[in-house]
């Protein structure tokens, strides 16, 4: 099972890597939002002049301004865009029979699923990392606001940060690598994607507080996935004296959600990729 | 012989209402190449999805050496080696890439893996491109890669899916070769389908007319061809005398026809008969200006067991039949 899975998932990374193009987007993707919408929204300009920057940060999730604010949920709104495209090769490999060759192949069902689901996480990690790079280097751009992080950011926190991303990714490319499995073609695929992820992403704390939400939208927002994870990214990295829930209950969310979404993407791979 | 592959009363209905295999029984079996030949929508590619473990028969059962294809599915996987009719070969891999994948999916040790993927690229001619990526290659180059990759894990039974579909007649007969030589050097069991009536004459030891999902008739090329009322010596002999009587004597003629010089002989085998009939327009002093053998071919055959040649099964087809072929494509992308 092992043996089959990564040298699926190796596949699945060369193509990604070998294709410039889809290595450009990877580094483009994340400067442009930073870049813009980041830097745009500087909302720090509405309070008074003078005003404490605690004030700023009881609202923000501890974040000292907006653009540090959004740069955390943007780590976890990039991981949400890269595993959502991650089941796009499968829709390809079966319309090219790869997919078949596969369900010849003497291989544990379930590695189908299991390599592209690695190779989703892979390749959102190195986006959390480039991302996290870029916002912390845009400190020393003139003109630009960078991330700034607690004086008391350690590697702990580090550690915490990519934990709590790697199960963000992992519960997302299950979930989208399930369904691409259960599609039959692309146009479904997409419909599918463009009706999720922007409830996703605007439906949660990523990009505002959901404590300024309505309460109906509150309501749905306090339990989005991409919450847990920024809320926890940004008790990391702020040490947010007032996180929406405990970090261990982010983590252990995230870990029920993930778990559950990677074994059911197993099961149903198994009862779609038998003979009928 | 022995029986490898086992086919008894073999159905497949898509949506319950279109028969896309319809009662088939045969038998395979060992170190035999045996061929479907039918058009397109006949049931072959069902057939073979349903021996190689892609689909469900609907009634009947399958066999591949004595390991049922559904309730064994898995040890099944392992003895055999499918080459399908789409081009599946990896684009962003190069050809060595490729076949190492395919050892690692059929758990070939990798030192062997390496061995065995030298003298495959070598026994399919493509040592010079082993290392560039697949999507520089031509149909012709893929369809060989393809072959390779099917036999990596040295397979009993080999099924090849319309092994030359839309390869040129040079590619074509080399991919004959490959699969002779197979068949030669390894003893391998092979299960193929064409549409090409010379693609089963000239490498089948054994074929099957299918046709509706039915099979219409099963046996040697030659013994089906000859089913058909034997060959045509076509005879030119110098000068007026009557040879009719002479040529009648000789054993296995069946008719003569005389226009002139020219003499339409049938007979029951065209190549034993011809050097008799010869010996004996010789002996009675006729001088033999020139000859030729004429044998019915496939299509004949084809059109003789299910009423259609197989040139316009190709062409036209009635509604149903154009309906199972969209639902078998469609089920083969479902999977």
């Amino acid at each position: 099972m092992i043996k089959e899975t990564w040298a699926l998932t190796v596949r699945e990374l060369k193509h990604w890597y070998r294709i410039k193009i889809q290595m450009f987007m990877t580094l483009i993707q994340p400067i442009v939002w930073l870049a813009l919408f980041g830097q745009a929204f500087n909302l720090n300009k509405l309070l008074p002049a003078g005003t404490p920057t605690s004030v700023f940060q009881s609202f923000f999730g501890g974040a000292s301004d907006y653009f540090s604010y959004m740069a955390v949920g943007m780590l976890a709104v990039m991981a949400l865009f890269t595993t959502m495209f991650g089941g796009m090769s499968i829709v390809w490999d079966r319309r090219f029979g790869f997919l078949n060759k596969l369900r010849v192949a003497p291989i544990p069902r379930g590695a189908i699923p299991l390599s592209r689901i690695a190779a989703s996480v892979v390749r959102s990690m190195i986006q959390v990392v480039i991302i996290l790079i870029i916002a912390l280097l845009f400190t020393y751009i003139p003109g630009l606001t960078g991330l700034t992080v607690s004086p008391a950011f350690n590697v702990v926190d580090l550690i915490g940060l990519f934990v709590v991303m790697l199960l963000l990714s992992v519960a997302f490319a299950s979930l989208f690598t399930t369904i691409a499995l259960a599609v039959q073609n692309q146009e479904t695929l997409f419909g599918v994607i463009n009706l999720l992820n922007l409830p996703l992403m605007f439906a949660s704390a990523a990009l505002f507080p959901t404590s300024m939400m309505p309460d109906w939208l509150k309501a749905v927002a306090n339990y989005n996935p991409l919450t847990l994870a920024v809320d926890a990214a940004r008790t990391f990295i702020f040490h947010n004296p007032n996180p929406l829930y405990d970090v261990w209950v982010d983590i252990a969310g995230l870990f029920v959600l993930a778990a559950f979404l990677l074994g059911l993407s197993i099961v149903i791979s198994r009862k779609l990729m038998s003979a009928r | 012989m022995v029986a490898i592959i086992e086919v008894n009363n073999l159905e497949k209905v898509f949506n319950g209402t279109i028969r896309a295999v319809d009662g088939v029984t045969f038998q395979v079996e060992e170190g035999e190449i045996f061929g479907f030949l039918g058009p397109n929508g006949a049931g072959k590619t069902t057939t073979i999805s349903i021996l190689t473990t892609l689909l469900k028969p609907t009634a009947g059962s399958a066999t591949v050496m004595g390991l049922d294809v559904v309730k064994d599915a898995n040890k099944v996987r392992k003895v055999i080696g499918l080459v399908p009719q789409e081009l599946t070969v990896d684009d962003d891999l190069t050809g060595r890439e490729n076949m190492m994948l395919q050892s690692i999916l059929y758990n070939v040790p990798k030192k062997e893996a390496i061995e065995r993927i030298e003298e495959l690229i070598g026994l399919v001619k493509l040592e010079d491109a082993a290392d560039r990526m697949v999507k520089t290659y031509s149909g012709g180059m893929r369809k060989r890669l393809e072959l390779a990759e099917g036999l990596i894990h040295r397979p009993h039974v080999l099924f090849l899916d319309e092994p030359t579909l839309g390869l040129d007649v040079q590619t074509r007969a080399v991919m004959w070769d490959h699969i002779k030589n197979l068949k030669q050097k390894h003893n391998m069991t092979v299960f193929m389908t064409t549409h090409y009536l010379e693609e089963a004459d000239s490498l089948c030891d054994r074929i099957g007319l299918i046709d509706y999902g039915k099979i219409m008739a099963l046996d040697t090329p030659t013994t089906l061809k000859r089913s058909l009322g034997g060959d045509v010596l076509q005879i030119e002999v110098d000068g007026e005398r009557d040879f009719i009587a002479v040529i009648q004597g000789v054993q296995g003629v069946v008719e003569i026809k005389r226009e002139g010089p020219e003499y339409r002989v049938k007979v029951i085998k065209g190549e034993t008969a011809m050097p008799l009939v010869l010996k004996a327009l010789a002996d009675n002093g006729g001088t033999v200006t020139s000859v030729s053998l004429e044998r019915p071919n496939m299509d004949q055959v084809f059109l003789e067991y299910t009423g259609r040649s197989l040139r316009d099964a190709e062409q036209s087809g009635s509604m149903s039949k154009s309906q199972a072929r969209a639902a078998a494509i469609q089920a083969r992308r479902r999977q």
